[in-house]
């Protein structure tokens, strides 16, 4: 191969037919997106739209909680409508959950591209400080770090990037050792582009397909982990609405007013269903190149 | 193959060690004091100096690491159950032994007295969750991927999709909802004493199926895309054109050769599994593992956590092992690295 | 009885003259030592009505194990207890008591057979109750109650106890490590009569030993257990326990030759339901459980739901205190800790955090529950009133903290966020960090600002005692008011009631005007029972007495 072939390939495999126009062609990738939309709509409207305070208590709401015509979704056993908490919990969950995924992408690929990229010992110490994570059970691994630091958003994020950075990179190093003696990549280091250059702008735009699957999956659970916090006291300082606590809090509520666990619960449930339907309709359409 | 199993046993031995450190660094670094957390709330300050200085809590990390493990292993006594301290702190197995996880600060006991009912309890639950999970998995992924896209798959999929959406703190409480306050069929708490007047399976029942549902799901997805995969390769092919029935060739060739690649991941839910346990736990107040290790969290009880984080991670890496040399016997083709 | 009179002459003198009403007759009278009955008597007698205490004498089904949901906690050492309402459930139902004081507030004998006092209130003199036999079959006598008394007053042992009998029987000294500690004030402070006889030598005058008695690390322990209490522990009580799990279960079993007659009931079994608040809805539901031994607030709704539970509550002092470290800024100033009162309408806290179940508290610690209470006007709800003190403080722009709220106690966070909502009208930006309730008493006496529970206790001055003196150990908010300090001690020696009231209420116009507290409210104890137990009721403490209950087959 000469260096002026080599522009010719690259050009030809940077440029796939793109996922995203193929996007409405997989009505399960549709209806994930739409849930996602959804969501991402109403918490970007939430300060717009004719909602309650979130935080705020009704005292005469308070002997008839159920469902009403003031308050659609009732109050909870606080006082506060539920309508107004859900769709201000989105707003928390929307911010947290993709932010700590992308930060967890943010130290992952690197670690995984370096290691797959460089081989050797880059390789095996970083594949196995990443095994010691991984041999954890997560949950575990969430329960341990939280309750030593503490929930906040910002440690949450932390959390979210030691338990799931390992996954990434392990993914990422196996997407790069697949393409690691390809054409394209010997070509530009033919070219003597810089490794850096060579990783990012090269190796990793070809590992999108799986990756976008894989980060749809982790916000996804992300938003579950975040509710798991949540449902077992470690979840976001009190009193802004978190979907998990929220939950949480109607438990034992739940033989007498059931719609108080029973909306948030599903809001959870809708938006990682949404997260879940769109990764898989990405992995079908990938599969399909 | 024996040096190779040798050396993935070692590798073994040190991940825990990496492992039980990095528990060991998190949890240290609080600050939360050992010796306040071990007399109480109440106990005078010089009680507490004096456990202080005894427990060396002074000294840096990696000392205070060497001492656990020392202590872990049997070569050094256990501090803590020196009698000048006065903490009526008595092991029965003495204060030097190999596998002594110290003193529980929450359940004021040998960690050794706590843990190991606890961990028989959850061994139950996630037998039973498993013993369930993956026939049942295997039978719906099979169904599902013999015929990519047909009805049958679209549902299967479909519901593996929704199971996996839904936590098991969300699952758990709906199921109470139904079966324990609207139906009254199933006891709502799972403490696993017979003298409730609920027989010890009907509070296993919404425990396991919660942990079913979710790991279920994934599973199913799992064993439905190697089938897939396996369907549509050429021997397959070639067995239908040979005049086989579809019948044989799914239940001959197609579900063989499915299982290798699950084989590890439904070894994996192990890990999955002990995650699932300490939501479900907290749901049905199950006496078991996983609460322990929420309880011992929130407390800060260093020991037990240690003790607790070991034990999981020992469950994790040894099926992860099995789950290498499982595949390798399965699958000529690959060797062990 | 002679001297005795003296104080009940006193007595029938102020319900003549309806100082006090017939409830504080009977309570002091009891206290003073007459037998409950004859008290109730008397104060019938001379108001003209009849009066007598609710009649629960009804014969009991035998049989059963009654199955109660708690918290199985750590129960190594009585004296040391700090969970009344867990720990002490387990042992009390093996060792007992010298008295008795029960949900009316009257206090009665127990282990002590009779007592009586001197005119001075100085000098107090217990006689046990005979042929009182220990599991192993020897008899109960004075040493046994003596060793008990100077093991919980032993600092190095860490009783509460220290603190409700340290105005009127310890004296404060350097211990040799140079750290204070403290001591008997003399030798004879308890001093050995007989057998059955012992008596307490007070430096102080002090009604209300007969209640302290019963407060609850002060179980009578064998001393041959050497103040350990677990499987196996002698007791004189009616039960045995024979299995303990931490965190699990306990199981107590009737024991045969009881002195006041066996229990009704074969044994009890306490189960751990764990922090999760549902877990134990979900458990009565389904009938394995008989009861709770504690329902909280966010249980009400679902529980009163129930139609096979009975209801059962009761007026207590018990209180979650939002308590300002007085050595932290900005609480150091007198003003801002008024401002933080007068920002906040109790009303809406009753409602939210208590399910209405409580009444209102005026952040004085004192409870309507308690006999020597003293009603006070607590001033209206004024944001403007709050806004000027704290600019008077050199705050006029308000300011932030942060309120430190233990997560085991259900209903502290919705009394936490309605307060929350209530300072911020008045520019004051409190920030919730709610943390697990184990952590909390890390940090209890030395955080800024923070909710602590307290439990009820049967008088204003043992709960101002406890937690306001200065220095005192479970002086969390390091407050200190040398008036305070003086009232309280000469209220704590006053028998006229008159006098004693009038003191309470002094100590609780200080607490107003510059105490550490914001305390909106108290929490009526309450609980559910199947309706198949007997002779159950709701007592303040949350304590509960196996051989009073009885068990109707299912």
């Amino acid at each position: 191969m000469t260096a002026i072939e080599a522009p010719r390939i690259r050009e030809k495999i940077e440029r796939p037919p793109s996922l995203l126009r193929r996007l409405p062609t997989s009505s399960i990738a549709m209806i994930g997106l739409g849930l996602i939309v959804f969501w991402v709509l109403a918490a970007l409207l939430a300060p717009y739209m004719p909602l309650d305070p979130p935080n705020k208590q009704f005292y005469t709401a308070f002997s008839h909680p159920a469902p009403s015509a003031q308050h659609w979704l009732g109050v909870d056993n606080r006082g506060r409508d539920i309508l107004a908490r859900i769709i201000f919990g989105a707003r928390r969950v929307l911010t947290v959950a993709p932010l700590a995924a992308l930060a967890a992408y943010a130290i992952g690929c690197p670690l995984g591209l370096a290691a797959g990229y460089y081989g050797g010992k880059v390789d095996a110490v970083i594949s196995r400080v990443g095994d010691v994570i991984l041999s954890f059970p997560i949950i575990i691994l969430y329960v341990i770090l939280i309750s030593t630091i503490g929930p906040s958003i910002l440690n949450i994020i932390i959390a979210v990037v030691v338990a799931s950075g390992p996954g990434i990179a392990r993914i990422v190093r196996g997407l790069t050792l697949e393409q690691r003696h390809l054409d394209y990549v010997a070509a530009a280091e033919l070219r003597r582009e810089n490794a850096p250059f060579i990783m990012f702008v090269e190796l990793l735009p070809n590992c999108r397909g799986p990756l976008i699957t894989d980060f749809c999956l982790r916000v996804g659970y992300t938003v579950i982990t975040i509710g798991i916090l949540g449902f077992l006291g470690l979840g976001l300082p009190p009193p802004d609405p978190d979907w998990g606590t929220m939950v949480r809090e109607a438990t034992v509520m739940i033989s007498v007013h059931p719609y108080m666990s029973l909306f948030p619960a599903i809001a959870i449930v809708s938006l990682v269903l949404g997260f879940n339907l769109l990764a898989d309709g990405v992995r079908e359409l990938s599969m399909r190149e | 193959m024996i040096p190779v199993i040798a050396r993935k046993l070692v590798s073994l031995v040190l991940t825990l060690l990496a492992a039980s450190f990095l528990v060991f660094a998190v949890t240290e670094f609080s600050p939360g004091n050992v010796a306040r957390k071990t007399l109480g709330p109440y106990a005078p300050q010089e009680s507490v100096d004096l456990l202080y200085h005894k427990l060396g809590l002074n000294d840096p990390l990696p000392v205070r690491y060497a001492r656990w493990l020392g202590i872990l292993l049997g070569l050094k006594a256990d501090p803590l159950q020196d009698p000048a301290l006065k903490l009526d702190f008595v092991d029965p197995r003495g204060d030097r032994y190999f596998g002594n996880f110290g003193y529980s600060s929450l359940y004021k006991a040998s960690v050794n007295d706590v843990i190991w009912t606890r961990l028989r309890a959850t061994a139950l639950l996630a037998g039973l969750a498993f013993a369930v999970i993956v026939p049942l998995s295997m039978l719906f992924g099979v169904l599902a991927g013999m015929r990519e896209g047909g009805a049958l798959d679209r549902t299967i999929s479909v519901f593996g999709i929704v199971a996996t959406s839904i936590p098991e703190f969300a699952s758990g409480v709906f199921l109470v909802s139904i079966f324990v306050v609207g139906l009254s069929l199933l006891p709502g708490t799972s403490p696993l004493t017979t003298d409730t007047g609920w027989p010890i399976w009907t509070q296993l029942v919404l425990p396991v199926t919660v942990l079913v549902l979710y790991d279920a799901g994934y599973l199913v997805r799992m064993v439905r895309g190697s089938m897939v995969d396996v369907m549509n390769r050429p021997f397959i092919r070639t067995a239908l054109l040979k005049g086989l029935s579809f019948r044989s060739v799914v239940v001959r060739h197609g579900v063989r050769n499915a299982m290798i690649a699950p084989f590890t991941v439904i070894l994996l839910q192990i890990n999955f599994l002990i995650s699932g346990v300490v939501v479900t736990e907290m749901v049905f107040a199950y006496p078991g593992f996983g609460r322990m290790i929420l309880d011992a969290s929130l407390f800060g009880d260093i020991s037990l956590i240690e003790a607790a984080t070991l034990i999981a991670l020992m469950v994790a890496v040894t099926t992860q092992f099995i789950g290498d040399i499982g595949y390798a016997l399965l699958n000529p083709q690959i060797r062990l690295r | 009885m002679t001297e005795e009179n003296i104080h009940i002459k006193r007595l029938t003198v102020d319900l003549e003259a309806r100082r006090i009403n017939r409830r504080e007759f009977v309570r002091f009278a009891a206290l003073m030592g007459l037998a409950a009955p004859t008290a109730y008597a008397m104060a019938g007698k001379i108001t003209g009505e009849p009066f007598a205490p609710s009649a629960r004498a009804e014969t009991l089904p035998k049989g059963g194990t009654w199955r109660i949901g708690t918290r199985i906690k750590d129960i190594k050492n009585p004296h040391a207890y700090s969970w009344g309402g867990y720990d002490s459930n387990i042992s009390r139902q093996v060792v007992e008591y010298l008295t008795f004081t029960d949900a009316d507030g009257v206090t009665k004998p127990y282990l002590a057979e009779s007592w009586e006092a001197s005119p001075d209130l100085k000098t107090w003199t217990f006689k046990l109750r005979k042929g009182v036999k220990w599991t192993k079959g020897d008899e109960l006598t004075t040493d046994h109650v003596i060793w008990n008394l100077k093991h919980a007053l032993d600092p190095a042992v860490g009783s509460s106890f220290i603190g409700l009998v340290h105005g009127y029987l310890l004296d404060d000294k350097t211990g040799a490590d140079g750290k204070p500690t403290t001591e008997l004030w003399s030798a004879n402070a308890i001093e050995k009569l007989d057998d059955h006889t012992f008596r307490f030598n007070c430096k102080n005058p002090q009604v209300a030993i007969p209640e302290h008695l019963f407060h609850y690390p002060m179980a009578i322990l064998h001393p041959d257990d050497k103040g350990v209490f677990g499987v196996g522990a002698q007791g004189t009580g009616p039960f045995e326990l024979t299995e303990f799990e931490l965190g699990k279960r306990a199981v107590l079993k009737r024991r045969t030759g009881y002195w006041g007659g066996d229990a009704a009931i074969d044994g009890m079994e306490q189960i751990d339901v764990g922090d999760d608040v549902s877990a134990p809805i979900a458990a009565l539901a389904s009938k394995q459980l008989d009861g709770l031994a504690i329902a909280y607030p966010s249980q009400y709704d679902a529980l009163k739901a129930l139609p096979h539970l009975n209801f059962f509550q009761v007026k207590t002092a018990e209180t979650g205190c939002i308590r300002m470290h007085v050595a932290s800024k900005p609480f150091d100033d007198a003003r801002v800790r008024r401002a933080m009162r007068l920002a906040i309408d109790p009303q809406p806290v009753l409602e939210v955090a208590l399910r209405g179940i409580g009444t209102i508290g005026e952040h004085t610690h004192c409870s309507v529950a308690l006999p020597d209470f003293a009603a006070i006007d607590l001033p209206k709800r004024d944001v403007a009133g709050a806004k000027k003190l704290l600019a008077e403080a050199g705050l006029p722009n308000g300011f932030e903290t942060e309120l430190v709220v233990p997560n085991d106690i259900d209903w502290f966070q919705p009394m936490a966020e309605t307060c929350q909502q209530m300072w911020a009208d008045a520019g004051i930006k409190v920030n919730l960090k709610p943390i697990p309730g184990a952590s909390y008493w890390d940090i209890w006496t030395k955080v800024p600002f923070s909710v602590t529970i307290w439990y009820h206790r049967p008088l204003c001055t043992m709960l101002l005692g406890l937690g306001y003196r200065t220095g005192g150990a479970w002086n969390e908010s390091g407050w200190s008011n040398k008036q305070f300090d003086d009232t309280l001690t000469e209220a704590e020696g006053t028998l006229d009631l008159d006098k004693r009231k009038a003191l309470v209420r002094k100590l609780e116009e200080i607490m107003l005007e510059d105490g550490p507290l914001v305390q909106p409210v108290f929490r009526n104890v309450f609980t559910f029972m199947d309706k198949r137990v007997k002779g159950f009721y709701s007592h303040p403490s949350n304590y509960f007495f196996g051989w009073k209950i009885g068990l109707e087959s299912a």
